[in-house]
């Protein structure tokens, strides 16, 4: 279904604080060609984080995690922010709802 | 295209399901129709309006007006399945006879059924939104044939609608007069489910504590991912990692319409535990939630005050007393009471207890009176906020056969707060409703507080004092001579005999403050506590 996608090197972001929020650690991730960039974001446990999914694509995605119950559509050329945790060390994979092939990574909780 | 299918599919499959609740719920209405099709064509234009806005909404609030407005539409859903359960409550029993009359074809009556159009209105427009949103990105990204993509969205809805068509269908073939008991309890679960999906978004915007990150973690066995699980979440509300704070919203939503139709409702059912015998629809663990809120006229309760921290990986051997003392002959003197419970801590935030419970009334000879289970689950880290919560849920079997068995459920609440003389103070607070069932059961909902606050001197010695009531019927509280009202002096202190495990214990009497009080009570127990 979704065509395949390109690997893109360009817009690898580091895992760096946004400032999007006051106090939450901040993460950002973003969309590109179905991806996600980062697919792997550590965290700390026990904290809550605010993430930014920024989409880069044209067409809307769906950032979605049954692991960390949380699902908010992001428009094609926006950006959102998801409130995650605090959370219990482990793995939590999330994916996008609407390319779930291709769009997939996970939040490593330490 | 079947990739696009199933896409579709599983966004259909929530609304459909909803609606063919719905439908089942409104048979031999008239005009059903017209409402139906009008809320189905609603919630198609605001999909459509909802995906062409999904930015600016996104955008909205600081961020978190998609969260909002799921919040929103969810609570407006819940809030009118609620209003249709009280309604039928008062008049579903009408409309059943009537049918039986009748025939099914003419049912009469102002029914609500505006409120039906709204909630099948907005189930098609959120999960429609975003089918459209994603059915457009593959347009937009050409992924796919117009074609193909046309094939595949037509053949998800199609999926989607036909589960619907087969739930609903399944539903038409219950007798009519307990098609609404069905219903009544499908929309019930319904309503609890999007009430905790409510708090999921509040969560998620940040404007609500989790209470708890994933209380439990049932995703070994099924996710919401599965399409079975999927409808779970939308039928019941489950959920495989649920924060503490929807399990909150899950039960209070239950809770507040059921008491509310019961309330409103003319009176109730035979006895004997109707909805227990009707079949499917009626899932044994709602039951078991639900048992705890509608009560036994004076259904016994202990004096005794219950904690919300679980004693994880620990087990526990607990003897319990209670003697009453009053005038001679008034039948509220020397009635005395016996407990022994088991229990154990098998996970961080569950301890489950078996108790045997023995009484003497009037000083005669002691018997056999009771078997009970009781559950505690703790819903927050323990300090982690400003206060300890936990919700108990307790199944009590009398051992007598005229008895009423009883369901006793509430909330145990713990804090410190507060010092004198310099020592902290702690304080814990019990709300445990009690419903009967069986034989000789009743109707009736009885309320039994329990306080207790005392002074952190020294872990072996801890005074304070502790307040009990007992109301036997919350919707007919009576006048408060009535009820039960105690007060009085209690000293708890623990022993500490590591590794071999502590003693606990506690003392107290309580002074009867109604005439329908004994005029004292001593209760004391004595805990052993062993971590393995």
């Amino acid at each position: 279904m979704p065509r395949p996608a390109p690997l893109s090197f360009a817009l690898i972001l580091a895992i760096a604080p946004t400032g999007a929020a006051a106090q939450e650690p901040a993460y950002t991730l973003v969309i590109k060609d179905h991806q996600f960039q980062p697919t792997e974001i550590e965290i700390p446990a026990g904290q809550k984080i605010a993430l930014t999914v920024k989409n880069n694509d044209t067409t809307p995605e769906e950032f979605e995690s049954t692991e960390l119950r949380r699902e908010k559509v992001v428009a094609g050329g926006e950006q959102i922010i998801v409130y995650i945790g605090p959370l219990k060390p482990g793995k939590y994979e999330f994916f996008g709802d609407f390319n779930p092939k291709t769009a997939r990574g996970h939040i490593i909780a330490k | 295209m079947l990739g696009a299918a199933i896409i579709v599919f599983r966004e259909v499959l929530e609304a459909a399901l909803i609606v063919g609740i719905v439908l089942a719920a409104s048979t031999g209405a008239p005009r059903r129709g017209f409402w139906i099709s009008t809320g189905l064509a609603g919630g198609v234009v605001g999909a459509g309006v909802v995906a062409l806005f999904a930015a600016e909404i996104a955008a909205a609030a600081a961020g978190i007006g998609q969260e909002l407005l799921n919040a929103v539409i969810l609570l407006l859903a819940v809030g009118m399945l609620g209003w249709h359960n009280i309604w039928m409550s008062r008049h579903g029993r009408e409309l059943a006879a009537t049918a039986r009359e009748v025939g099914d074809a003419v049912i009469s009556g102002a029914r609500p059924l505006y409120v039906l159009a709204v909630v099948v209105g907005l189930a098609v427009l959120r999960e429609g939104s975003e089918t459209v949103l994603f059915l457009y990105g593959i347009a937009a990204g050409g992924g796919l044939s117009a074609g193909s993509l046309l094939a595949g969205g037509i053949l998800g809805v199609a999926g989607g609608v036909a589960v619907g068509a087969a739930l609903y269908l399944g539903l038409l073939r219950i007798p009519t007069r307990r098609l609404f008991t069905v219903t009544s309890w499908m929309v019930l679960l319904l309503a609890a489910g999007m009430a905790s999906q409510a708090a999921g978004y509040l969560v998620q915007a940040d404007l609500l504590p989790p209470l708890g990150d994933a209380i439990w973690d049932t995703s070994a066995v099924l996710t919401e991912d599965s399409v079975v699980g999927k409808a779970l979440h939308t039928l019941i509300g489950y959920v495989s990692r649920p924060d503490g704070i929807q399990i909150l919203f899950y039960l209070a939503t239950l809770s507040a319409i059921w008491l509310l139709t019961r309330a409103v409702g003319g009176p109730v059912k035979p006895r004997s535990a109707a909805p227990l015998s009707r079949g499917a629809a009626t899932p044994l663990i709602v039951i078991l939630l639900l048992g705890g809120l509608g009560t036994g006229s004076a259904a016994h309760a202990q004096l005794k005050v219950r904690y919300p921290i679980v004693d994880y990986r620990e087990v526990e051997i607990e003897h319990f007393s209670e003697i009453t003392f009053d005038k001679p002959k008034s039948g509220l003197s020397n009635n005395q009471r016996y407990t022994n419970e088991y229990g154990f801590g098998p996970l961080p935030n569950w301890f489950v207890e078996l108790g045997n419970e023995f009484r003497a009334l009037n000083g005669e000879n002691i018997t056999y009176d009771a078997t009970e289970i009781e559950n505690y689950l703790q819903l927050t880290p323990t300090g982690k906020y400003w206060g300890d919560l936990a919700l108990f849920a307790e199944y009590e079997q009398t051992a007598h056969k005229a008895d009423a068995k009883s369901f006793i459920f509430g909330p145990l609440a713990q804090t410190e707060f507060g010092e004198i003389a310099g020592f902290g103070a702690l304080h814990t607070l019990n709300l445990l409703f009690t419903r009967t069932v069986g034989n000789n059961s009743t109707e009736a909902t009885q309320l039994n507080t329990a306080w207790q606050s005392r002074l952190l001197v020294n872990p072996l010695i801890e005074p304070g004092f502790e307040y009990y009531s007992q109301i036997n019927q919350i919707l007919n509280p009576g006048k408060p001579a009535d009820q039960q009202h105690r007060i009085g002096p209690v000293l708890v202190g623990l022993a500490n005999f590591a590794p071999y495990g502590k003693l606990k214990y506690e003392a107290g009497y309580l002074f009867g403050l109604t005439s329908a009080t004994e005029r004292g009570a001593v209760r004391w127990r004595l805990e052993y506590e062993i971590p393995f």
